[in-house]
């Protein structure tokens, strides 16, 4: 499903320049959940841009699910990202301002759905992460749990290969993180694969492998 | 596009903060407004002006004489010029065909009679075209014939004046025709009536035949003015016809050449030329205060998008991690200033049309009348609004543009 070789990825800051990912081999195959681990600076964020077709890399290879993503326009990477991929963020990021309907319904306006389709998906996702009740509400009327649920219905609507969440349960309780992550683990079931950045190793160890990473390199073997 | 969600979109932005958002319309709907009001105003004094100036058709010009300051092949200096019969023939004869010609001769202050009541008028000996010439509207009846002219029959048309002077209150126009009047001591018969808008001084005039006014009232055979329309003919052929028919003047009524006094060919054409740069000019002027004014409400619109972006930063790459596209950034932000500009414009729009519409029946006077907006310049207005709306959004929305998805991932 992701194949990286030897990707390499320098940030420019001033004058010189900051070398984050040194040389990153790595492979996730099809319906595999994993974790990404590492001390801050290790580059996992970094990583999991590039994964996430958000940030360029300087050289190497990425091979998404079988095509090439060296050197994408911005508008091809928009493209492969509404296709193949679904994001969840620590901070949830749904729009203030939009019901849990609408956030969930926001991707596939980018996609040109039809209103009332989209409406009918965004409800049928809302009803598998249980929150069909709340379909109306707007995310400050929401627990963190709950606005973590609206934000991975949001990441599934769009029918995606990869699910790359960055630190997921990171603003949540434990009783929460477990139900997250319980919901993470059931639609990886579905074989949806799973990318979790994290430092919980609580989190880690529920995943399939974990990558370490330590100052832009893969450290560990599988767990 | 413009689905739900759109105006969803649109309504959040420009209801998060209601009072910048409040104060950016503001000077939108402030500048429209003083674009409107001056508008009208400026058509109000346009309006003003033509209908105390403008009773007459512009393309006209006008052959008096008056008196000589130059002594000239044996002529003394200062003496009266005479256009006579003959000459008058003589000049038409010359000239080329003419859309409209018509003879005057005046007598100020003359007495006009219909029963018991009298009064002061102003009466005009005239051939049929100053109809055309002077726009002569009539009420009821007709205008001078030819056949009068031919057979000098005492007939008058009466202005608006002097129908309501003279007349029982409450007579229609068409009840006068027929009555019989006495115009300095002589019988006329009432064949029309005629009301000229806005202006005093010919609705308190009186038309006869010119051949019968020069036979009854005059003496001799003077012709006190001849006004020739020039139909569609150009600024530069009327200039060229005015010199040459001046130089034709002087030479048969033996006037010098550099006489400023002796002969008046008056081109109105020239006038009206005059006017129209006149106005040319205000509007002008009207317009580029207007556009300034809007420039300024453009840089707010501008400067509340760029904070709009900035503060929205987050979502904009949240969306694009979604699959926005940088166009469907673009569209939005530039919908938004445009929808913004378009409301408050409007309001401006609405607030300086109401002014206009209020004052207007308190602000007659001679030079202005009438302040109103045209629907073009209303129209014009707003796609200017529009198109300003689109320009200020450039920069904000190729701002946005430039952020990267990254910044969603990216926690504080």
């Amino acid at each position: 499903m992701i194949e990286l070789k030897s990707i390499r990825k320098a940030y420019q800051t001033g004058s010189q320049s900051l070398t984050v990912l040194k040389g990153i081999d790595c492979t996730i195959e099809e319906g595999e959940l994993v974790a990404i681990m590492g001390s801050s600076g290790s580059g996992k964020s970094t990583l999991l841009n590039v994964l996430g077709l958000l940030d360029d890399f300087d050289e190497g290879s990425y091979v998404l699910n079988g095509q090439n993503m060296d050197g994408l326009s911005e508008k091809a990477a928009a493209r492969y990202r509404s296709d193949f991929l679904g994001f969840v963020f620590q901070s949830f990021n749904l729009i203030s301002y939009k019901t849990a309907l609408e956030n969930v319904a926001l991707p596939l306006y980018y996609q040109g759905v039809p209103r009332k389709e989209r409406q009918a998906r965004a409800l049928s996702f809302l009803t598998k992460v249980g929150l069909a009740d709340w379909a109306e509400h707007l995310p400050n009327q929401m627990s963190g749990g709950q606005k973590q649920r609206v934000a991975i219905a949001r990441a599934l609507i769009a029918n995606p290969s990869v699910i790359l969440a960055d630190e997921p349960t990171g603003a949540l309780d434990s009783v929460t993180s477990d139900e997250v992550m319980a919901l993470l683990k059931e639609i990886n079931g579905e074989g949806i694969t799973i990318v979790v950045v994290t430092h919980e190793n609580e989190i880690a160890n529920q995943c399939d492998r974990i990558i370490r990473l330590k100052d832009g390199r893969i450290e560990g073997a599988n767990a | 596009m413009m689905d739900r969600d759109t105006w969803l979109e649109i309504f959040h932005t420009v209801l998060s903060n209601p009072l910048r958002t409040g104060l950016t319309g503001l000077s939108i709907a402030l500048g429209i407004f003083i674009l409107v009001v001056m508008q009208g105003l400026g058509a109000g004094l346009e309006t003003g002006v033509k209908q105390t100036f403008g009773d007459d058709a512009a393309n006209l010009m006008e052959v008096e004489t008056g008196n000589a300051q130059l002594a000239f092949r044996g002529r003394k200096p200062n003496r009266r010029v005479e256009l006579h019969n003959a000459d008058e023939q003589a000049m038409r004869s010359q000239m080329d065909s003419v859309p409209a010609w018509s003879r005057l001769v005046y007598r100020w202050g003359s007495t006009v009679r219909y029963g018991n009541e009298q009064g002061s008028y102003g009466l005009r000996g005239v051939d049929p075209d100053q109809r055309e010439i002077g726009q002569v509207n009539l009420t009821a009846g007709r205008f001078v014939s030819d056949r009068d002219i031919d057979q000098r029959r005492k007939v008058a048309v009466i202005g608006g004046q002097v129908l309501a002077d003279l007349f029982p209150r409450g007579t229609k126009p068409e009840q006068a025709v027929g009555s019989l009047i006495q115009v300095r001591g002589i019988q006329f018969a009432v064949v029309g009536t005629f009301n000229q808008t806005g202006s005093r001084w010919e609705n308190r005039s009186v038309y006869v035949p010119f051949s019968t006014a020069q036979k009854l009232f005059s003496n001799s055979d003077v012709v006190s003015r001849v006004a020739i329309g020039t139909g569609e003919a150009s600024i530069d052929d009327t200039r060229e016809t005015t010199t040459s028919l001046t130089g034709w003047l002087k030479d048969r009524l033996v006037v010098h050449p550099d006489d400023a006094e002796g002969v008046w060919v008056d081109n109105r054409n020239e006038q009206a030329e005059m006017y129209r740069q006149i106005f040319g000019g205000i509007r002008l002027f009207v317009w580029f205060v207007g556009m300034m004014t809007l420039l300024a409400g453009a840089m707010g619109v501008a400067n509340i998008m760029a904070i709009v972006v900035r503060e929205r930063t987050k979502e904009i790459g949240v969306r694009k991690a979604l699959g926005a596209t940088s166009g469907s950034i673009v569209a939005q932000i530039v919908q938004e200033a445009v929808f913004l500009m378009l409301i408050s414009g409007c309001i401006g729009l609405l607030a300086g049309t109401w002014l206009l519409q209020g004052i207007a029946p308190f602000v007659e006077h001679d030079f202005f009348s009438d302040p109103r907006v045209d629907f073009r310049s209303a129209l014009l207005a707003l796609g200017v609004l529009i198109f300003v709306g689109v320009i200020s959004a450039i920069g904000p929305a190729l701002r946005a543009v430039s952020i990267r998805p990254v910044e969603a991932l990216r926690d504080e």
